[in-house]
């Protein structure tokens, strides 16, 4: 290759790799227009013309949704019910995904098809059925009724059996030489051999319990025990037509999982590319 | 490895009991009951009677159900392909890059994905918004009329399908990323050491290695936009439902504003088995084309 | 008294027999090697002793002990495993102590023994290392580690060396010699490899297609092979193997070759056909013209000797050696004679029988 064509393909990498900047820059565009119309004045905010920085620079709005609306309320739902679906969803999927990969017991089998089985169905469908069922339980409006329909992630199952089946069975041995109980293997090696994909699973079952919306819309009919991702679109007297304020509310019922993404983008990252069925 | 067979069972059993009695609960249970409950006249909540199958006689001739069936086959051709073709042109373009620049761009396409609907929702209803979203004021500077976008019921499935692109990228973007990374630099330097161009090189070498990733990627999407509700819901308050419907709005539809529990079970039945279809077909192609290899 | 011995052990898996009812006594301080090729059985009877494998058949007693029915921790020995089986999420002292606590040794005691090993294996600075941190020669120490603060009846050792190069194999050999020369403990040790079984072992048990071939010490097992087998597998290079005709009466007899020339030698067999076995050392090369003469292919210069692979008339191949400033040259055409009393002839069933 001659010095000329190097250069020529050096300068049309450049281009793209500007290119590709811009179109990123572009495409977050909603994400910074959101927050920054946030911090507005609302008088500002409905100008006719765009000014990308505020010129008054207010947090008002932020203060009207903590101290005028529920929101702090249906952040504890938030936080309450994606906690307890991560919790409950890791440590059921661990447990059954250790039983099936390192376990044999009669029903082993048919248990491993039915969690491949209900990998295919859509938890949509089953919707009215998880409003009957939650009604007659009397868990409408109450946390254990919005958590409970959103443990279906047979994903988190297979991820962690195919974990398990990587671990070379030498440690199984060399724990049974070391008298180690079922009990031990499972907690002193095998799950702390695994944290790496425990904290990973964990990252990103929290943000889709929180993010979730259909099952706590429907859950719910309460204002005092929505989630937020439901609050902040469904009691329309919270915010009236202000939209900085509506905004501003957007920007806290985000916030929380932008921010887990951004601490650990890695864990995130692994585990969904592993939840695809990828290796990461 | 010597075993315990007795003990060996007894744990295990005790580690499957928690997720046995939830799945028991929440999905055999409720996927049994779905079936039952859809050759019942039933209300949403209490006893129906038996039906046979007029719940699903009905629905051939049911507008609403034709509009949401279209409707939902509609948002799937806008967003599976296009939004596959997206995600694979940026990651394309990401994967070019290195270091914290590569990081910094990846996470500004990511970032989307991780927000919750609600909040795509106010941002695109905010940035498209009639009077003052800034999406207009560039309608105004090209000298375009505005367009009310989700009021309009040709716009609508357009509109919301390109939020949703918007949204869900990201989560393609790691897959072909993941793909990319997975191809090894030799290929690509052997193949510039036979002088091949750039386009090439993506027909020939990247597109073909590529195919499996993509395929993932197209059924993932095919399947996560069938049971599209929680956008078109959003978008469609204070606008016209009932042109916008989709597979899974019809459903609550019929459940929680008609209370009508059976005929609401019977349009779940549908698309439960279109999922179904759609998964065993793509199961058996996957098997087809690993069985070729 | 014997530590560990074995009695018509047998074991099968899933109808196939991969144990024989093997019998074995392995005496206290003793350092024994099985020695075979893969499928032997060898790793399979090892894992049994330990433990990791059901014995179908047979009694097993440790220290006295019938064992075959005790779970693996409570046999009293203990083991290091191929890929050494580190918990990679524990520090070095918790790798060793793991075993110790989970049959609630006191405290001090444990402490006292994994500082104790960490002395002996000279790995004290290593102590609060994860094994990430570790090279592949410290590991291995660990795995021994773990095994030594155990203080067991006996030591198993899994080919402890096969991940290792080549340089490190041979440091780590001489350790684990020393080793054993140190703590006098009874020794278990598994390989494929016959350098690894000659330079280690106090006896040989060479084991092929489920079964004990031949008990011995390294110097028996490679001077009196009592199978063709063994005489194939003890030793590098091989033995030379080539087709004989054996005629004359006991005390003077003559075994003809396939390229026509004779030799002498003297052995308890009747006249027929066998195979003769002679290892490289016992086949020299002649300046003058001696039992028959081959065609030079490859000269293999080690140093202090020199291989010279040769072919002789008929085409049969065979190894001899010379000095190390041996003169010969690929093609060169060089006298042989054998060292007659370094012959083995083998039956059509593969029994041995030596030249006196």
């Amino acid at each position: 290759m001659t010095p000329t064509t190097i250069k020529r393909i050096n300068w049309v990498g450049g281009i793209f790799t500007v290119f590709t900047v811009i179109c990123a820059i572009l495409w977050a565009f909603p994400i910074y227009w959101g927050i920054i119309s946030s911090i507005k004045p609302e008088d500002e905010v409905i100008r006719p013309y765009i000014e990308l920085w505020p010129e008054t620079l207010t947090f008002e709005h932020y203060w009207f949704a903590l101290t005028e609306t529920q929101i702090g309320t249906w952040y504890i739902n938030s936080i309450v019910t994606a906690v307890g679906v991560t919790v409950l969803t890791v440590s059921t999927s661990l447990f059954a995904g250790y039983a099936i990969s390192q376990l044999r017991f009669p029903g082993r089998t048919a248990l491993w098809w039915l969690i491949l089985a209900s990998f295919m169905v859509p938890t949509q469908v089953l919707i009215v059925n998880h409003f009957v069922l939650m009604a007659d339980l009397k868990m409408l409006n109450s946390w254990a009724g919005i958590i409970l329909p959103q443990l279906i992630h047979p994903v988190i199952i297979i991820v962690y059996k195919q974990f398990f089946d990587q671990v070379p069975k030498d440690f199984r041995e060399a724990a049974a030489m070391d008298n180690a109980s079922e009990w031990d293997i499972l907690f002193k090696i095998y799950i702390p051999m695994n944290w790496g994909v425990t904290t990973a699973l964990s990252i990103v079952i929290f943000i889709w319990a929180w993010n979730a919306f259909l099952w706590p819309f429907l859950a719910v009919t309460k204002t005092e025990m929505m989630t937020i991702t439901v609050g902040i679109t469904q009691v329309f007297d919270a915010f009236g037509v202000y939209y900085a304020r509506q905004l501003s509310a957007a920007v806290l019922a985000g916030f929380p999982v932008a921010l887990a993404y951004l601490l650990f983008q890695r864990r995130v990252t692994q585990a969904i590319t592993l939840s695809a069925g990828i290796k990461g | 490895m010597l075993r315990n067979a007795k003990r060996e069972t007894l744990i295990a059993y005790i580690l499957i009991a928690p997720f046995v009695a939830i799945y028991g609960l929440i999905f055999v249970y409720p996927t049994i009951d779905l079936f039952f409950l859809s050759f019942q006249d039933a209300p949403l909540i209490g006893p129906g009677e038996f039906a046979g199958t007029e719940n699903y006689e009905r629905l051939p001739r049911d507008r609403r159900f034709g509009t949401a069936f279209w409707n939902t086959a509609y948002f799937v051709a806008l967003t599976v392909i296009p939004g596959t073709l997206v995600a694979l042109a940026i990651s394309m373009g990401v994967t070019r890059l290195s270091g914290r620049v590569q990081a910094l761009v990846l996470s500004l396409f990511f970032l989307p994905y991780i927000l919750p609907v609600s909040v795509v929702f106010r941002l695109w209803d905010w940035t498209l918004n009639f009077q003052f979203g800034i999406a207009m004021h560039l309608l105004d500077i090209f000298g375009l009329d505005r367009i009310p976008i989700f009021k309009t019921t040709t716009w609508f499935m357009p509109a919301v399908a390109f939020v949703t692109i918007w949204w869900t990228c990201g989560f393609s973007i790691l897959l072909f990323l993941a793909g990319l990374r997975a191809i090894p630099k030799e290929i690509y330097e052997a193949a510039a050491l036979d002088n091949t161009s750039r386009w090439r090189m993506f027909r020939h070498v990247t597109w073909p290695l590529l195919w499996p990733v993509t395929g993932l990627v197209l059924t993932i999407q095919l399947i996560l936009q069938l049971k599209i509700f929680d956008q078109v819901y959003l978008f469609s308050q204070g606008g016209r439902p009932n042109d916008n419907l989709v597979m899974v709005y019809y459903i609550f539809q019929r459940a929680f504003v008609n209370n009508q529990g059976g005929r609401a079970a019977a349009i779940a039945v549908v698309l439960f088995i279109m999922v179904i279809i759609i998964s065993v077909l793509n199961f058996q192609l996957m098997r087809f084309s690993e069985r070729r290899k | 008294m014997s530590e560990i011995s074995l009695n018509n052990v047998c074991k099968s898996f899933g109808g196939v027999q991969v144990i024989d009812g093997i019998s074995l006594d392995i005496e206290s301080g003793e350092l024994v090697v099985f020695l075979g090729p893969s499928g032997s059985g060898k790793s399979t009877l090892l894992r049994m002793i330990a433990g990791l494998e059901t014995i179908d058949e047979g009694e097993l007693t440790i220290g006295g002990k019938r064992s075959e029915h005790l779970a693996p921790g409570q046999r009293d020995v203990a083991m290091v495993f191929q890929n050494y089986a580190l918990y990679p999420h524990m520090s070095v002292r918790e790798n060793m102590a793991f075993g110790l606590k989970n049959i609630r040794m006191p405290k001090d005691e444990i402490e006292r023994r994994v500082n104790d090993a960490a002395r002996i294996l000279e790995m004290d600075a290593l102590l609060d290392r994860r094994p990430a941190q570790l090279s592949g020669g410290q590991r291995q120490r660990v795995a021994i580690g773990r095994a030594i603060v155990k203080e067991p009846a006996a030591f198993l050792f899994d080919e402890p060396l096969s991940n290792l190069d080549a340089a490190l194999r041979v440091r780590t050999r001489v350790e684990l010699a020393e080793l054993h020369q140190r703590m006098q403990s009874t020794m278990i040790y598994v390989t494929h490899d016959q350098t690894e079984a000659m330079t280690l072992a106090d006896r040989i048990i060479i084991l092929n297609d489920c079964q004990i071939e031949q008990i011995g010490t390294p110097m028996d097992v490679y001077l009196y092979p009592n199978s063709r087998f063994v005489a194939g597998f003890v030793g590098s290079p091989g033995m030379n193997f080539l087709q004989a005709e054996l005629s004359g009466t006991a005390g003077k007899q003559q075994a003809k070759l396939g390229d026509g020339s004779q030799i002498e030698l003297s052995v308890d067999l009747g006249p027929g056909a066998y195979e003769l076995g002679i290892r490289p050392e016992a086949v020299r090369v002649s300046a003058t013209p001696a039992a028959t003469t081959g065609t030079a292919t490859v000269v293999e210069r080690l140093g202090e000797r020199t291989l010279v692979h040769l072919r002789l008339e008929d085409g049969t191949e065979l190894i001899a050696q010379d000095g190390g400033h041996s003169e010969v040259k690929p093609g060169d055409l060089v006298h042989l004679t054998f060292d007659t009393s370094q012959l083995h002839l083998f039956d059509d069933k593969g029994r041995a029988h030596h030249a006196k």
